[in-house]
């Protein structure tokens, strides 16, 4: 695959790293002097200096033969025209760009851009996510996202809390795969107790999984 | 802050630039309703002294502050920031996310055509307007 990378300084690097030598043929764009030679020393590629939402710099760069571009500018707007001019003009049917301004995921969605990516969103996204299932709750998926397995760490109050697995009635939508009791780790059966500071492992399917972790987290009426 | 919905058929000038201080100065002489917006707030002293329009401190590539504006309801942007990438972005925001009916976009880069064409955005290209004027003035050869 073709790919030019245009701008970003610390993240080109990064992702130039992780392209290089996976049968990638990369291009570099950069405005800035300084970080261009650095990266042409760094990565023997070739760099191409210049605004990259210029046309003459995309054609310096062959980005007509590119397969993906990926613009990483600091300028929300930059990013944008870059993409346009990459996909309009030169028909790069794939461009990914970053923005700075969380807001304009959803703007350059609706403009057409949909490969955006903010960190900020990601970050958020990824914490909302998180708290969903409360924040101390880490969860696995396995089968591209049709299993997933919570680890849920039992409190005294929970009404399951030194109970015999056989009697809480586990819904039939999960199982406890696994039991870990420092330092033991328990394949548990109907007559095996839970108890506090006990780590559950449940599998479940997504859609159920909120339930189970309901369910485990009951707490004993007062 | 005033709020931008009580102004009906307002026009938006985005960016106090030479340009958009000369039209919002115009216009205001002419009663129109009119809002400018610019990231730098000593730009406004282009502004004449009897502007009586409203004017709006702030990064117009951020869709909230073009919304404070009032984009939504606006009849006609003029957008005229020094940088060509601003004004496409706010141009084709406001057609494809607000339709604004008028749009008026200086370009000083002449590729930057191709990334309006068929949207219906009225381009100024100052650099096509000197080579105009010039040929005129050496007597109308081109």
């Amino acid at each position: 695959m073709r790919i030019v990378i245009a701008n970003g300084n610390n993240s080109a690097d990064y992702i130039i790293e992780n392209f290089k030598g996976r049968s990638h043929s990369l291009t570099i764009i950069n405005d800035d002097r300084d970080v261009a030679n650095k990266l042409a020393r760094s990565s023997k590629l070739p760099v191409v200096l210049g605004d990259f939402t210029k046309v003459p710099t995309l054609k310096e760069a062959h980005i007509d033969d590119a397969d993906l571009f990926i613009a990483l500018g600091h300028k929300d707007a930059d990013n944008y025209v870059g993409c346009l001019h990459a996909r309009k003009q030169f028909g790069v049917k794939k461009c990914i760009c970053i923005v700075q301004n969380p807001k304009n995921v959803e703007v350059f969605k609706r403009l057409g851009l949909d490969s955006v990516i903010s960190s900020t969103e990601t970050l958020v996204s990824s914490v909302l996510a998180e708290s969903s299932l409360e924040s101390l709750i880490k969860t696995m998926s396995f089968e591209n996202d049709k299993i997933v397995m919570s680890e849920i760490v039992i409190k005294p109050n929970y009404l399951i809390s030194h109970k015999r697995i056989m009697d809480i009635n586990f819904p039939k939508e999960g199982s406890i795969a696994c039991v870990y009791r420092r330092p033991r780790v328990i394949i548990p059966n109907g007559s095996t107790l839970i108890l506090p500071k006990d780590k559950l492992f449940v599998l479940s399917t997504p859609e159920s999984q909120k339930m189970l972790i309901d369910f485990v987290q009951k707490s004993k009426k007062k | 802050m005033m709020k931008s919905k009580i102004l009906k058929n307002k026009t938006l000038i985005v960016g106090c630039s030479s340009l958009g201080a000369t039209i919002t100065n115009k216009y205001s002489s002419e009663g129109k309703n009119l809002m400018v917006i610019d990231k730098n707030p000593k730009n406004f002293d282009r502004l004449s002294d009897r502007f009586s329009g409203y004017t709006i401190t702030g990064d117009v590539t951020s869709i909230d502050v073009l919304e404070e504006a009032g984009i939504a309801s606006a009849k006609e942007i003029v957008i005229v920031t020094d940088q060509d990438n601003i004004n496409i972005f706010v141009a084709h925001i406001a057609r494809k996310i607000y339709d604004v009916p008028n749009i008026y976009v200086r370009l000083l880069d002449p590729n930057n055509e191709a990334l309006i064409k068929g949207m219906d955005i009225k381009a100024i290209f100052p650099l096509e307007l000197s080579y105009d004027k010039f040929n005129i003035l050496r007597g109308g050869r081109r």
